[in-house]
């Protein structure tokens, strides 16, 4: 196999100090990374919240509570990062459980935020479905991957979830006329889903982008932070 | 043209705020809606603390909008515009 994939069995038993994560990057540049994408995700969270309390509009609620998924989804995906690199899991029993824990709830939160962007586009079209069912969608393809203990199974579903979400965002703004380079969320969503599938190869096969990791970590941090700009200069927070 | 459930509110909300404070019969009057859904919004919008029921100097009954009430009448062109904007 050309890439190194994050294979849980073979882990506990090779478990290797130098896995790739953080070779190119470090561990200050992983840290900064992920908090300002935590962040983001928060003030997006925040900055939305009055506007929410006070209409309780729910293409609201699923745009912001994605955000906040997004921003969990990081946390725990740093969590794995400095898990892999620092910690020996073979010390202690406890620690073994970690790297599936928080890759399981990494998964999760990464699908359901996915969900909920794509939801709050599409809710008022797609009636027949139940946020629970997103919930469950969710922490189904999270145990199945882990279960199947190979990366590969979550990197294909999320591309597949990508096509979705470029079709569904592409219908969506068919509709509303407002399909063009000159929509900037537009594209900026389309980049979302794009660097989503990149973060997730970068931490599910972290050799697979080890030259480009900056690259993609700038580009992830550009895109949010005009997002953030957006919102919030939309919904008038200071 | 068919209001939609924030454009509902926000004229019901105006009329209580024109009005000053006014009573139920009349604002389902003028709120142009049927008396059911005026009663579903009606108890939305006293759930949310939008608006509050009191007594007048005669003892009867009128509402009258809330601090919440006048946030969401000064917020209502935001919140279209970050509804539109985003195609939520």
């Amino acid at each position: 196999m050309p890439y190194k994939y994050l294979n849980w069995k073979k882990l506990y038993t090779t478990m290797n100090p130098n896995l790739a994560p953080l070779l190119v990057t470090g561990l200050g540049a992983e840290l900064i990374y992920s908090f300002v994408i935590i962040l983001c995700g928060l003030m997006i969270y925040f900055g939305t919240k009055e506007l929410y309390e006070l209409s309780s509009y729910k293409g609201i609620q699923y745009f912001r509570k994605s955000f906040l998924f997004f921003g969990i989804a990081f946390f725990f995906r740093y969590f794995i990062k400095i898990i892999f690199t620092i910690i020996n899991p073979q010390e202690m029993l406890f620690m073994r459980l970690f790297p599936p824990l928080t890759t399981i709830l990494f998964i999760y939160f990464s699908s359901i935020a996915i969900f909920y962007l794509l939801y709050s586009l599409l809710w008022k079209k797609w009636k027949f479905l139940k946020v629970s069912y997103l919930h469950l969608l969710s922490a189904t393809i999270s145990v199945i991957s882990i279960l199947i203990g190979n990366s590969l199974f979550y990197i294909l579903i999320n591309i597949l979830f990508l096509l979705i979400a470029l079709i569904s965002l592409s219908i969506v703004y068919l509709r509303s006329n407002k399909i063009s380079l000159k929509n900037k969320l537009y594209l900026a969503y389309i980049l979302l889903f794009v660097f989503w599938i990149l973060n997730i190869f970068d931490i599910l096969i972290p050799s697979f982008f080890e030259k480009l990791q900056l690259v993609i970590y700038l580009s992830s941090i550009g895109i949010f932070f005009a997002i953030v700009y957006r919102v919030l200069k939309k919904a008038g927070s200071d | 043209m068919k209001r939609n459930r924030l454009e509902i509110i926000r004229d019901i909300l105006k009329i209580v705020q024109t009005n000053n404070s006014i009573k139920q019969t009349p604002l389902l009057r003028k709120s142009n809606i049927s008396s059911s859904k005026f009663k579903e919004y009606f108890l939305e919008l006293l759930e949310k603390g939008f608006v509050i029921e009191s007594k007048n100097k005669y003892q009867e009954k009128v509402i009258s909008l809330t601090e919440k009430g006048f946030k969401f009448l000064e917020q209502y062109k935001t919140i279209i515009n970050f509804i539109e904007e985003f195609n939520l």
